[in-house]
């Protein structure tokens, strides 16, 4: 190896290293979204964890909210809980305890994906879910970004 | 259709006194202290959950328990029992056994899962005379603006209580509940009323029916990584006391230690009304404070494990809430220890 390559090579894996990093938070990066169908352009982060909390059962333009959570233990989830409704997992499942057990109750429908989320979402104007700002597309409107 | 659920908990406490037991329920024959050196009785249960939604307007809940009480057993008792209708998804009425939203935490107070603590605050906690009534009740929720107020109303109840030597019969309670949500911050303010009588089930005397009015106020801040919490409750029969705790809680990871102060009044007894027997002076003068220290710890999905050291003193002229202590025994102004430790789950 000459010693030019050397060098580059040593400035290059940082680099390398510096741009995995941007890409592992930008892979991070929840928004919340409705239906392109649907008429809502923006929502304050407060009424979207009263939804997924189920204490709302009504979008900002009054229709019916249907929350579409994602999988237990993935990092998108644990994202938009921490960011959106300040509770960790272990809060979350105590909150929905006492909802359950004091009632009838149910925590939202979950889906394994982003894309699956986001599909169901396009589908249903009363829909409201959260992705990876990566995997949005034109079938859904991105109504806040946390 | 149905959905099934459930939740539990296992723990043992131990107290330093020995000449009364330490129960969390006047419906316990015995506990930790004088009866027993280690008790599972304070902490201990499961409880089944299964819902029935029939149309999305009708449901159905029903909950059974299996925790200790009157009879010194475990036997089953169902916990739960009301049909819903929901005239909108913010608007309902139920008929069948209901818990009572007396406190922020007395309808979920057997779901030790649902709090950082180990069992909800004893001075004020006792205080809840009633956990469950049969009869018929209300919900109305309404947001304004980024406040959500939910009113809830019991509009006729009944409920029985049989301790190994007496009974207690309610009727005619009704009560008025609102909580308001605004971000972080919870308000719980309710008020009701009952009549109460009671029975000595060895000589079969009864008393005479006794109007109750219970107001309760509570207020809580979880903006996340912490808590604060306090409630106050002022009950008035032929006595008037009142109660209340502060806690406070931090969460590092999966860690949250607390601290609660709670405490409770001697009852005084209101004039106008005929000398009290020398039980109900016994019965009134219950005056005792705490200061718990604990720890939950979320070591798993969905089950938490806590230990709790609490520094429990009575009154000057109080036996506190000790049970079982012996007729010519005064522990006025004693001071005593308690530690315990639970695992609770959910499923």
């Amino acid at each position: 190896m000459k010693p030019l390559e050397i060098i580059r090579n040593c400035l290059t894996l940082p680099l390398l290293l510096a741009m995995s990093t941007v890409t592992a938070s930008a892979h991070a990066d929840v928004v919340v979204i409705v239906s392109a169908k649907s008429p809502i352009t923006s929502i304050t982060a407060e009424q979207t964890a009263r939804i997924f909390l189920g204490k709302v059962s009504t979008l900002p333009d009054d229709g019916d909210a249907v929350p579409i959570d994602q999988a237990e233990g993935s990092a998108i989830r644990d994202e938009f809980y921490s960011k959106v409704v300040h509770k960790n997992s272990s809060q979350l499942s105590a909150y929905w305890a006492k909802v359950i057990f004091t009632g009838d109750g149910r925590p939202p429908e979950k889906l394994e994906s982003n894309v699956a989320v986001r599909k169901a979402v396009a589908n249903n104007p009363n829909a409201i879910g959260y992705i990876d700002k990566n995997a949005v597309n034109r079938s859904v409107r991105v109504i806040l970004a946390p | 259709m149905f959905t099934f659920g459930g939740f539990g908990s296992l723990g043992v406490s131990h107290s330093s006194m020995h000449l009364g037991d330490y129960t969390l329920d006047s419906t316990m024959p015995k506990g930790a202290g004088l009866s027993e050196d280690w008790s599972t009785g304070n902490d201990s249960r499961i409880a089944g959950h299964l819902v029935a939604k029939f149309t999305p307007k009708v449901s159905a809940v029903l909950q059974v328990d299996s925790e200790y009480h009157t009879g010194n057993s475990y036997q089953p008792e169902v916990e739960l029992a009301s049909v819903k209708y929901a005239f909108i998804p913010d608007a309902y009425i139920r008929v069948g056994r209901i818990a009572l939203p007396t406190f922020l935490d007395s309808d979920n107070r057997d779901v030790g899962y649902t709090y950082a603590w180990i069992h909800p605050p004893l001075e004020l906690y006792r205080q809840l005379a009633i956990a469950h009534s049969d009869g018929v009740d209300a919900m109305y929720r309404v947001d304004i603006g980024d406040v959500g107020n939910t009113i809830k109303a019991i509009i006729y109840g009944e409920n029985t209580i049989e301790r190994s030597t007496s009974k207690s019969i309610s009727k005619d309670m009704w009560g008025i509940f609102d909580t308001i949500e605004y971000g972080p911050t919870i308000t719980h303010i309710g008020y009701q009323e009952r009549l109460s009588d009671s029975e000595n089930l060895q000589t079969g005397v009864t008393g005479a029916w006794v109007r109750n009015s219970d107001l309760s106020v509570g207020v809580q801040y979880d903006p996340g990584n912490w808590f604060a919490m306090s409630e106050w409750i002022q009950r008035k029969s032929t006595t008037k006391l009142s109660a209340m705790y502060v806690s406070a809680g931090y969460r590092v990871k999966k860690f949250t230690p607390y601290l609660t102060y709670s405490q409770n009044s001697q009852g005084s007894f209101l004039p106008g009304l005929p000398p009290p027997s020398s039980s109900s002076i016994r019965l009134a003068n219950r005056a005792q404070s705490t200061v718990s220290l604990g720890l939950r710890w979320d070591f798993m999905k969905n089950t938490d494990f806590k230990l709790q050291y609490d520094q429990v003193k009575l009154s000057d002229n109080s036996n506190g809430f000790l049970a079982n202590v012996p007729a010519n025994v005064s522990l006025y102004g004693a001071k005593f220890h308690v530690v315990s430790a639970v695992v609770d789950f959910v499923f």
